[in-house]
């Protein structure tokens, strides 16, 4: 299981960047970025090199943050890589609430960073875990890849 | 031209007589059967006896709409309910509303002055009169009805909202008077250019226009766009409701109709009676009602008492427009709002105190409210469909409960401007 930090920002101009200098000024590197937004505001949703470290810092500085449980997991970089991936699920019937990639440095693999609902997230793990081709990744193997 | 010329034209002298008298006999009555006036009577050392002159009402407590609230809802109706023919209702500071009842002579007088205020406004038995005052617990659109079914003249009690049929009827009935709102006025007269529609085309040549503070300016507006003669109209729930005062055709200032009401200006601080002339808050007493007589009611509207006599032939007291509130009510087309209220409902739903701001805007004719929501740790979800449902949520119960539309718009916490620790909980941007 990842911890994805989600954080609350409003939808204008410097307050994505306001985050990232916090974390920048405190040595924290961004492992993934995502961003979602809707009409005022946006989630940005993070993976960190450090989470816990990068969490005491955002809320120091009043950002508002939440942990979300994601899952990521290795497939091939090829075509139908990803379908494979989402056939998995739903052949489970189990709805992909968003997905954005992770840019990893040392494999020539694709990795993707699934959110299910939470009480899917057991059966998530189990389906993808009888594919022969996904990889499902701890954090410490993520943050290595 | 008038309704009453006996009563609107009274002389000065027998006017204050006929004033005298009736206060005299609402103090008598209040204090007898209000247990809440007996005690205010009691804490100030009065009694009844102790008003002898109009000036002796300066001595006498008043009455806020706190009072109202905490006397919810029924508590300072002088008759009982058998007695009471309809009950209307207007925004409290906090989730409760302002409960107001009539007796039949109550409604019976408030059609009188309705009747007077339509045709110091050039209506008449001949005219069509197109009510786009919301009927309801407002008492807008009924009150204008009444007024207009004594006068004898033709009602249609469309109510507000629904531009399209609004238009229509004007154009198919051949509507002569429109009563609304100022600013839907504005937004019927863009609405109508944008169909192109030429107002010349319609019959409508007098409005009368209230609920909402507004200017000269847009008075001008309304008046070149719809080619009407445009009239402002007071009142308020806690008093009776539309009518207590009106334009005549001088359009200089609202004659006050005293025969019913006393109205003194206050210095809002000190709460000294101010002389005629002098800007402060109006205070109303109301000397003829049955059903809730109110003594000095503090309106926390900001005018003048214009003394001097009207060229119209009328000999009462006029106020000037409305400048202004003393407390941080606001207004949003026609509907009081308060901010406590709408701290009430985020209250409800974040179970916490809410940190907000409430943003007034004019967008073109229409006055917008955008509230301004930080938001919690406690109410942050990674899904912004929950965020969205959580707007919609605020939304919906203060569309419910205050009865108007806003925009909710979450914001990160600290960055609504804060002073002494409160938010600055008011942005009106509106020009009046």
């Amino acid at each position: 299981m990842i911890r994805q930090v989600s954080i609350f920002i409003e939808n204008h101009e410097g307050r994505l960047n306001h985050i990232l200098k916090i974390l920048a000024d405190n040595k924290i590197n961004i492992r993934s970025l995502n961003i979602a937004d809707a009409t005022d505001f946006g989630i940005v949703r993070l993976i960190l090199q450090e989470t816990e470290k990068g969490i005491e810092f955002l809320k120091k500085n009043d950002i508002i943050t939440t942990v979300t449980p994601v899952l990521a997991a290795e497939i091939s970089d090829d075509p139908g890589g990803l379908s494979t991936l989402v056939d998995a699920l739903t052949q489970a019937k189990i709805n992909i609430v968003y997905a954005y990639s992770f840019l990893p440095k040392k494999t020539d693999n694709a990795i993707i960073i699934i959110r299910v609902d939470d009480e899917v997230q057991q059966k998530a793990i189990e389906t993808l875990e009888k594919v022969a081709e996904i990889n499902l990744l701890d954090r410490e193997t993520l943050l290595l890849k | 031209m008038y309704w009453n010329k006996s009563y609107e034209c009274m002389p000065r002298e027998k006017l204050q007589e006929l004033q005298l008298e009736r206060l005299k006999r609402m103090v008598n009555r209040i204090y007898h059967d209000v247990p809440f006036y007996r005690n205010k009577f009691q804490e100030k050392g009065l009694m009844p006896e102790d008003v002898k002159s109009l000036e002796d009402l300066q001595k006498l407590p008043f009455t806020t709409k706190v009072d109202l609230r905490d006397n919810y809802p029924y508590g300072l109706f002088t008759v009982p309910l058998e007695q009471i023919v309809r009950i209307h209702a207007s925004s409290g500071t906090t989730g409760k509303p302002t409960v107001v009842g009539y007796t039949r002579n109550d409604i019976s007088m408030w059609s009188e002055l309705m009747a007077r205020c339509l045709v110091a406004a050039g209506a008449g038995p001949h005219s069509v009169i197109q009510n786009a005052y919301g009927y309801g617990l407002f008492t807008g659109g009924l009150g204008v009805h009444y007024g207009a079914e004594r006068l004898g003249a033709s009602i249609i009690p469309i109510s507000g909202g629904n531009t399209a049929k609004q238009i229509m009827i004007m154009q198919d009935f051949g509507s002569t008077v429109l009563t609304c709102t100022p600013s839907y006025a504005i937004y019927l007269s863009e609405v109508l250019a944008e169909a192109g529609i030429d107002p010349e085309s319609l019959k409508i040549r007098v409005g009368i226009f209230g609920a909402e503070p507004w200017s000269e300016n847009i008075r001008k507006d309304i008046e070149k766009k719809l080619k009407i003669k445009a009239y402002d109209i007071y009142g308020l729930s806690e008093i009776m409701g539309p009518g207590v005062a009106i334009e005549c055709e001088c359009q200089d200032g609202l004659h006050v109709w005293e025969d019913h009401f006393i109205p003194e200006i206050i210095d809002p601080v000190t709460l000294k009676v101010l002389p005629y002339g002098e800007q402060g808050e109006l205070v109303i007493t109301t000397i003829t009602k049955e059903g809730i007589p109110i003594l000095r009611y503090r309106t926390r509207d900001i005018t003048t008492i214009k003394p001097e006599p009207c060229a119209c032939g009328r000999t009462h007291l006029r106020i000037s427009r409305l400048q202004g509130r003393t407390d941080d009510m606001l207004i949003i087309r026609g509907v009081n709002v308060f901010p406590t209220q709408i701290e009430s409902v985020l209250l409800e739903i974040g179970e916490v105190e809410p940190h907000y701001q409430l943003v007034v805007r004019r967008d073109g004719s229409l006055d917008t409210l955008e509230i301004k929501v930080e938001l919690s740790e406690a109410l942050f979800s990674d899904r912004i469909s929950n965020l969205e449902n959580l707007e919609k949520r605020i939304r919906d119960r203060i569309q419910s409960t205050i009865g108007v539309n806003a925009k909710v718009a979450l914001v990160e916490p600290k960055s609504l401007p804060r002073s002494e620790g409160k938010s600055q909980r008011v942005v009106d941007l509106r020009k009046i």
